[in-house]
């Protein structure tokens, strides 16, 4: 239908009967936008290069079947038409064909009632289906903090994937599979949370249907007032560590952040308080300290005379210094500084990041932070902070502000560091590697190549070992614990796979860097070499120990993982509770033990500290206090804050918290002093200052007795198979 | 505690004093002419140390009251408190000469043998008790948590129904998750097993491991609940909140089985694991009664036997100071 009035470079076409004039190259779909009429379309996006997969947007041009209108350019003379019977036949079958392998309704939908897809089924009637449905789900995503992910929901339109890759670069959606197992994948089918997703959220708002969405946190809005400020998406895209988020996540996150103004002495968070939200300071300064008695929790009494009743009492390690106590280490706390025992006071400024592990983890407030003159700061929640932290120019200031202020106390903080030289010191600031894992990553692998050496900065690592059985827990190590010094030292492999709890942080010392310390500083050797020795040694009795008792029961109730037991032996057990009482009488009336449990054989393991070898208590502690000795006993050092959390971890029950009367300052009147209650996490001291556990001495009927597992069950377990 | 090899240095102790303190009452029998009198030197003798042994017996209730104090194991105090206890009853029949005297006297023989044949009922009873429970409430709980584990064991029962009858708007005492309350009440989930472990290798097709199962959840129709509905409000339930009252079918575990088999054949399969779990609640709530009647077994008799005592005590003092005085 080009004539010779039409200009050079246009074409003219009749769409719906009507003629219309448009540049040569546009799309059929364009051409019917731009003259107002509306062809349905779920894979189109118009910053997106069309693909014409979701078939929607058939037209008929004439030919023999209906053509894709956003893929199909014009062409001189072409006859459109978009909505005769045909087409729209074909549409409504398309969209039921859609809609029977998608949840009905969707997330979206629920949400925000504007899924695309059910939008447009229900305006051509193609809802619900005739079709059968899928009959097996292709499951859901919920790893990232930000996003959620229903695969089921999927329409397989590639929005996401262009979105990722055209709109930002970023190249880490794509497809995977084929035919009716096809989908969406993350780098290469990892869960979203662990790929190299940043959060960026583009693929989020461009997906039609529920398959990508915001993810709401419980709670998502944090409470505004005087002190506290909204604020909106452009605000805080002026801001520069916003830099390449994306609008829209922000919008749609509105009120998981606030700018908070905080006067001069005003508590912005205490510790032990459980929350989910971190801070970063913006202007001011704030201090951060521990105002729980450093002190740990004695028993003391009897075994001076007949009549003295027990009383626990706080005392410092000044009174009383236990055996293996930490003497030297720091206190690390969610922040970027560490405290010292002596002092336990430090400042936080501009720039600093506090309270990451309470927003990512839920993990308490490990420590109280107060304004010290007035302070700016956003108050934010998880995935808010998980998108900054994904951030690069975000993450880049985290790192130096670290690297700046807080690896040099880091590294001295680990007793066989202490001795490195200054210069080295500098050396590792400047090439030492920041890394982050998701919960589940594993780290290093048993029986991979060693190449670096790993400290613990943020989070949980747990240490396992495979063995014929299954997975042997080896240890839990927590911020300034440090691993991959065996498979450096040794023959360059690794002998137990490290891996993520949590949200964790390392401080990655590549094999060269090591080597070298090694080499300079004979007492790190020395150290890194017994410490080596010491765990290869335990890890080889802790096999031992799984090779030499394979009794299912045993094992499935953590008996083997226990080293001390109170057991009560059923026959002579007359339900008395003399044991319950008298752990009482010895612990100011709070027991220690209860008598329930598991049963193994006649014999109740009662509810009071095995001393576990894969102690999961510790797991979680803000504060790290809470540790084995080296003969595996617990020990709960002075800093305990009294959170609780190793009570809730305790898989046993077997952690409890004593409260106890301090004086503490009252915030209300400086410089005076008020009582208040604090807690400290104890556990089962075996009565340690007497010479028999009270719930053993107080049974009167030879039922209860405090045992190692391994002989007690085993000689059992031995003569029983003997016969 | 239990009567067995460990009693054996106690056993033959008593034996030993018994058989020696039986000998000199003979001696002393044939000797005296107007027969053994509780006020002469053997006779006081005799009444003296078998108060002693009661006065020892007694102080084991005194010596629970202080379970810190290093004055000797508990268990050697019971173990004093079984045998001298037990001695205490012929050393008081030689002082009397076998005979029971006065008003007084009279009562005190007879507080004396009611309170040491109590006591040895207690003993054997805690002797064949707790094998019998740990044998038969294998899903034993603390004796004081029953109460609030039959409420929980009730109201998983309701949530099992509800979710095959749907709503049969029973009233809700508490939001605690179900789970099954018997056994290790203070046990939780491991902390290490809620840790999302995520392997890659395990993901399907378009599904990572993060995949959240939704439970099944089966509607039956009114017709196909009918059955259940019936059993669960009409006989269940009832059970569950009086499961104490006695000649109800589900309290008897044979019968139990015989309704749940036939109430197995009247409802479709799909509600056939639900039937499972409410066996096993019905099970759980006999076990719970089987341990409330072997407790009051377990410790009814000493509500006789400390009262008993301690008037006996009392009274032995009394005598004591009367005769001594008078």
């Amino acid at each position: 239908m080009t004539t010779a009035t039409t200009p050079v470079g246009f074409v003219d076409i009749s769409l719906d009967g009507q003629p219309v004039r448009v540049p040569a190259g546009t799309s059929v779909f364009d051409a019917a936008r731009v003259n107002g009429i509306n062809i349905p379309t779920l894979c189109h996006l118009q910053n997106q290069t069309p693909v014409g997969v979701c078939r929607l947007c058939v037209v008929d041009t004439g030919a023999r079947v209906l053509a894709a209108s956003c893929v199909r350019p014009v062409e001189p003379g072409m006859k459109v038409v978009t909505n005769s019977e045909k087409v729209v036949n074909a549409r409504k079958t398309l969209l039921e064909l859609l809609m029977s392998d998608h949840p009905w309704p969707c997330a979206r939908q629920q949400n925000s009632g504007d899924c695309e897809l059910e939008t447009l089924a229900k305006a051509a009637g193609a809802s619900p289906s005739r079709f059968a449905k899928r009959t097996v789900a292709r499951g859901k995503d919920d790893s990232s903090l930000a996003i959620a992910v229903d695969h089921d929901a999927c329409i397989l339109c590639d929005r996401c994937i262009r979105a990722c890759d055209e709109v930002k670069s970023n190249f880490v959606l794509g497809r995977m599979g084929k035919g009716y197992s096809a989908g969406i994948a993350f780098d290469l089918n990892s869960p979203m949370g662990d790929s190299t997703c940043i959060s960026c959220g583009e693929c989020m708002v461009s997906c039609p249907t529920g398959a990508l969405t915001n993810k709401s946190v419980v709670g998502t809005v944090i409470a505004a007032g005087p002190d506290a400020q909204g604020l909106e998406a452009e605000d805080l895209l002026q801001i520069p560590v916003f830099n390449g988020v994306s609008g829209t996540f922000l919008e749609l996150n509105r009120g998981a952040i606030v700018k908070h103004r905080f006067r001069k002495d005003q508590i912005i968070c205490r510790e032990g308080e459980f929350g989910s939200t971190a801070y970063y300071i913006l202007e001011g300064k704030a201090k951060v300290s521990i105002s729980t008695p450093m002190a740990h929790v004695k028993t003391q009494g009897g075994a001076k005379g007949f009549f003295k009743r027990l009383t626990s009492t706080l005392v410092a390690r000044e009174e009383d210094q236990r055996e293996e106590e930490a003497r030297d280490r720091t206190i690390p706390i969610d922040a970027s500084v560490d405290l010292a025992y002596g002092n336990p006071v430090a400042e936080l400024g501009p720039g600093d990041l506090f309270g990451e592990m309470t927003c990512m983890n839920f993990y308490p407030r490990s420590a109280t932070v107060m304004a010290q003159s007035d302070v700016v700061a956003f108050e934010m929640l998880r995935n808010v902070l998980d998108i900054m932290l994904k951030n690069k120019t975000f993450r880049a200031q985290l790192d130096q502000t670290y690297r700046r202020r807080a690896l040099e106390n880091h590294l001295r903080g680990v007793p066989m560091f202490a001795g490195l030289s200054p210069e080295f010191i500098e050396h590792l600031k400047k090439s030492v590697e920041l890394e982050r894992y998701a919960p589940g990553q594993v780290i290093v692998q048993q029986g991979a190549p060693a190449d670096s050496f790993y400290l613990v900065r943020i989070g949980f690592v747990k240490v396992s070992e495979n063995y014929p059985g299954g997975e042997l827990v080896l240890a839990y190590l927590s911020r300034g614990d440090y691993f991959g010094e065996i498979g450096l030292l040794g023959g360059g492999v690794r002998t137990a796979t490290c891996t993520a709890l949590d949200h964790v942080e390392l401080v990655r010392i590549s094999g060269d860097d090591f080597r070298d310390m090694v080499a300079l500083f004979a007492s790190v050797r020395i150290g890194l070499e017994a410490v080596a020795a010491e765990r290869r040694a335990a890890n080889q009795q802790r096999m031992h120990m799984v090779h030499n008792v394979p009794i299912d029961q045993f094992l499935s109730q953590g008996l083997m993982e226990a080293q001390s037991l109170l057991i009560l032996d059923l026959q002579n057990c007359t339900r008395c509770d003399a044991c319950v009482n008298a752990c009482a009488d010895a612990h100011d009336g709070i027991t220690r033990l209860v008598r329930d449990g598991l049963r193994f054989d006649q014999y109740l393991v009662a509810t009071s500290c095995r001393q576990c070898r894969d102690p999961l208590c510790m797991v979680g502690c803000p504060v790290g206090s809470i540790r084995r000795r080296n003969s595996l006993e617990v020990i709960i050092e002075d800093w305990c804050i009294g959170c609780g959390l190793c009570a809730q971890n305790c898989p046993y029950g077997n952690i409890n918290l004593h409260p106890f009367e301090v004086l503490v300052d009252d915030p209300e009147r400086t410089g005076r002093k008020k009582a208040a209650i604090r807690q400290k996490a104890t556990s089962c001291d075996l009565c340690m200052n007497l010479k028999e556990p009270s719930c053993v001495y107080a049974c009167p009927h030879d039922a209860a007795h405090r045992v190692d597992p391994r002989t007690f069950f085993a000689t059992m377990l031995g003569q029983g198979s003997a016969k | 505690m239990r009567m067995d090899q460990t009693q054996r240095g106690w056993a033959l102790a008593a034996l030993a004093i018994l058989v020696s303190s039986a000998v000199v009452y003979v001696f002393y029998d044939l000797d005296a002419p107007q027969g053994p009198r509780g006020g002469s030197m053997i006779g006081l003798t005799f009444g003296a140390v078998g108060f002693a042994f009661m006065i020892f017996s007694a102080l084991l209730g005194a010596r629970k009251r202080v379970p810190t104090w290093r004055v000797g194991r508990a268990q050697a105090w019971m173990r004093g408190h079984l045998w001298l206890g037990l001695l205490a009853l012929p050393l008081i029949l030689f002082h009397g000469g076998f005979h029971f005297g006065g008003t007084l006297t009279r009562v005190l023989m007879w507080l004396l043998m009611i309170t040491v044949l109590s006591g040895v009922f207690g003993a054997g009873l805690q002797h064949y008790i707790p094998p019998v429970m740990t044998s038969d409430v294998r899903l034993e709980t603390i004796y004081d948590e029953i109460g609030r584990v039959r409420t929980l064991l009730r109201e998983e029962a309701d949530r099992a129904v509800e979710s095959l009858c749907g709503s049969l708007g029973l009233h809700k005492t508490s939001d605690q998750e179900g789970r099954r309350a018997g056994g290790f009440t203070a046990l939780r989930t491991m902390a290490a097993s809620a840790v999302p472990l995520r392997t890659s290798a395990a993901v399907s097709a378009g599904a990572s491991a993060a995949v959240a199962a939704a439970p099944e959840i089966i509607l039956l129709s009114a017709e196909e609940s009918a059955p259940l509905r019936r059993f669960y409000l009409d006989e269940m339930r009832s059970f569950l909140e009086r499961s104490k009252q006695r000649g109800q079918r589900l309290g008897d575990a044979a019968k139990a089985s015989s309704v749940f088999t036939g109430l197995r054949t009247l409802l479709p399969a799909a509600a056939h694991a639900t039937l499972a779990d409410l066996e096993d609640i019905c099970d759980e709530a006999r076990q719970l009664t089987r341990q409330e009647r072997l407790h009051h077994w377990l410790h009814g008799w000493l509500l006789l036997h400390i009262p008993l005592s301690l008037a006996l005590i009392l009274l032995g003092a009394i005598h004591a100071v009367m005769a001594l005085r008078y």
